[in-house]
């Protein structure tokens, strides 16, 4: 219905404001705190251990008052490439399992004159699920940190954690003013793309299905709104360097921030409560 | 014969629907246009004027009431929109950043192309087009598109929508940042475009003397609502009310009301400057006359 509609189902880079807890936290401690649960949620190696990731993931999300489903709605884009990753890992990974658990099933088949074989076993059964889980969870989770924190304390968060590795010449001022320039287009280029297609489907460009395999015809289709959707960016991004320069800007070399607050109570305890999140879902011993 | 060509009634619509950033654009909007039209909506910033207009080729669908554009009902989810979109053209704010084609001439064919006519039909088109909006078709159909004015981009942009021959033209802010001289050549392009009869016009515009000098029915819009229609002399001889809105008038009836409450004696719906002395000649009370 909504033919145009795609900010809808753009979940990076958007802020929902909001007063909870999550939106209040400075960002510095919910970037470390979320840091701290991602490694869980990465590393963890057990079915219960990785659903546990993944429902603190969802719990986060309702602690930010964000509907659940707009934020799953965030994953649907990667649906297509989740299936065909699934089914491979399903049916291959069985293969090269170094740790030559038990093996579930075992098929060998003939195509012509290539020959494949279907192994699982019960080590790569795990991974093809925890692959899945995983993955979900890390969307939820960063798209929570993206839609509680503001793009500018965002790149401050990012900067303070980047710091110590200064003296590495790691440029963590540089990184964040990137990543947040990066970030503060994603809904802007989503913007001009919705604008224009309309424009081009207004004079009569046809964005309906020309099938699924027609790659040809579909990349056709692509050039009216690809070539002015550049054509702007690159103006974009000219006026932002005016923008900067004119200002002044030099980088993070001498530059100070007017305020930098100290940590309250409230974020110690966020990123105390992550720490023992994680150290939970290394330290116990699951069942499966 | 005139007949109503679009009829809109308690338009509502939504974006960003069903998430958390929703907001509301139009609420219970209603427009008529007639077949030999020349109209104008107003509006402030954010009054859904332009998400009003995006439902006229179907661009955007009514999530409440009723929209019906040459007798196609837009609320029904299995309406092809792609011939309502060759009868009515839309030209969004500044069209002149989706220009894509290297030269003017392929750009202004890029409509009729889709339209799949044979390469003399879409010359002819491609040549009417460009005329209308004053791009002589040999001088201007190989040049290079990124390389023009911004206003010979913006006509070249109007003339890629004209070359659909639609029977309504609907245009969002059609002067908006254009100099005095673009601004008056897109202007009597358009007064021309509309004597010619095959097609209604409307536009959307915040600049009162760009209303004022074109079009002869307005539709105020505000929060999303209609809150005023008329012709072009009864709504701006409404000045505290469109004051109120936030909207201004144009320059000469704002002189005229000024006058008026300076205590001569103006008529009140006076538009151009040539009314304005006549009104000021006629009824004036000074000794002069």
């Amino acid at each position: 219905m909504d033919e145009f509609d795609f900010a809808r189902s753009v979940t990076v880079g958007q802020y929902v404001p909001g007063t909870s807890v999550l939106h209040r936290l400075d960002p510095r401690a919910k970037l470390a705190a979320f840091v701290i649960v991602l490694a869980a949620i990465i590393t963890s190696d057990s079915y219960i251990g990785n659903v546990v990731g993944l429902s603190a993931a969802l719990g986060l999300v309702a602690l930010a008052g964000i509907p659940v489903g707009y934020v799953l709605s965030g994953v649907r884009p990667i649906v297509p490439i989740l299936v065909v990753f699934t089914v491979f890992n399903f049916l291959f990974l069985g293969n090269y399992d170094p740790t030559g658990s038990a093996v579930l099933w075992r098929q060998q088949v003939a195509l012509g004159p290539y020959e494949f074989n279907f192994t699982v076993t019960e080590s790569s059964m795990k991974q093809t699920v925890q692959g899945v889980v995983r993955i979900i969870a890390l969307i939820v989770l960063t798209s929570t940190l993206t839609l509680t924190t503001t793009i500018t304390g965002l790149a401050k968060g990012i900067e303070t954690l980047l710091a110590p590795f200064r003296r590495v010449k790691v440029p963590g001022h540089e990184a964040a003013m990137v990543i947040a320039i990066a970030y503060r287009f994603v809904p802007t280029v989503a913007d001009e793309l919705e604008r224009l297609m309309k424009a081009q489907a207004s004079r009569g460009a046809d964005f309906g299905r020309p099938g699924r395999l027609r790659f040809v015809k579909r990349a056709r289709q692509m050039i009216p709104i690809t070539v002015p959707l550049f054509v702007g960016a690159f103006r974009r991004a000219e006026r932002l360097i005016m923008a900067m320069e004119s200002r002044c800007y030099i980088g993070g070399k001498g530059r100070t921030p007017i305020t930098l607050p100290a940590l309250g109570r409230r974020d110690w305890t966020a990123i105390a409560s992550a720490a023992v999140f994680t150290l939970a879902v290394w330290n116990v011993p699951w069942p499966l | 014969m005139s007949e109503n060509v679009v009829e809109i009634q308690d338009l509502w619509h939504w974006y960003l629907r069903g998430t958390p950033l929703q907001t509301v654009a139009l609420q219970g909007a209603e427009l008529e246009i007639q077949s030999d039209d020349l109209a104008a909506i107003m509006g402030h910033t954010g009054s859904g004027k332009s998400s009003l207009i995006q439902h006229l080729n179907g661009i955007l669908r009514p999530h409440r009431g009723t929209v019906r554009v040459f007798g196609n009902d837009l609320a029904d989810p299995k309406l092809d929109v792609r011939p309502l979109r060759r009868m009515v053209g839309l030209v969004f704010q500044q069209p002149e950043m989706q220009l894509f084609d290297p030269t003017v001439g392929d750009d202004v064919a890029f409509g009729p192309r889709q339209l799949g006519g044979t390469p003399e039909e879409v010359r002819r088109r491609v040549r009417t087009a460009m005329e209308r909006v004053g791009l002589s078709f040999e001088g201007f159909k190989d040049r290079y598109t990124f390389g023009l004015s911004g206003g010979e981009m913006r006509r070249v942009a109007l003339a890629g929508v004209l070359a659909l021959e639609p029977r309504l033209l609907v245009l969002d802010e059609p002067t908006a940042g254009l100099d005095p001289r673009g601004r008056r050549q897109l202007l009597e392009s358009l007064r021309t475009i509309h004597a010619e009869g095959e097609m209604a016009v409307v536009i959307v515009s915040h600049d009162m003397d760009v209303v004022a000098e074109l079009a002869r029915r307005v539709w105020v819009l505000a929060g999303g609502r209609t809150v005023m229609r008329g012709s072009v002399r009864e709504i701006f001889a409404r000045v505290e009310e469109l004051r109120e809105l936030g909207l201004g008038i144009p320059q000469v009836s704002e002189l005229a009301y000024e006058l008026r409450r300076a205590g001569r004696d103006v008529r009140a719906d006076v538009l151009t400057a040539d009314e304005l002395a006549e009104a000021l000649w006629t009824n004036s009370t000074s000794p002069a006359a």
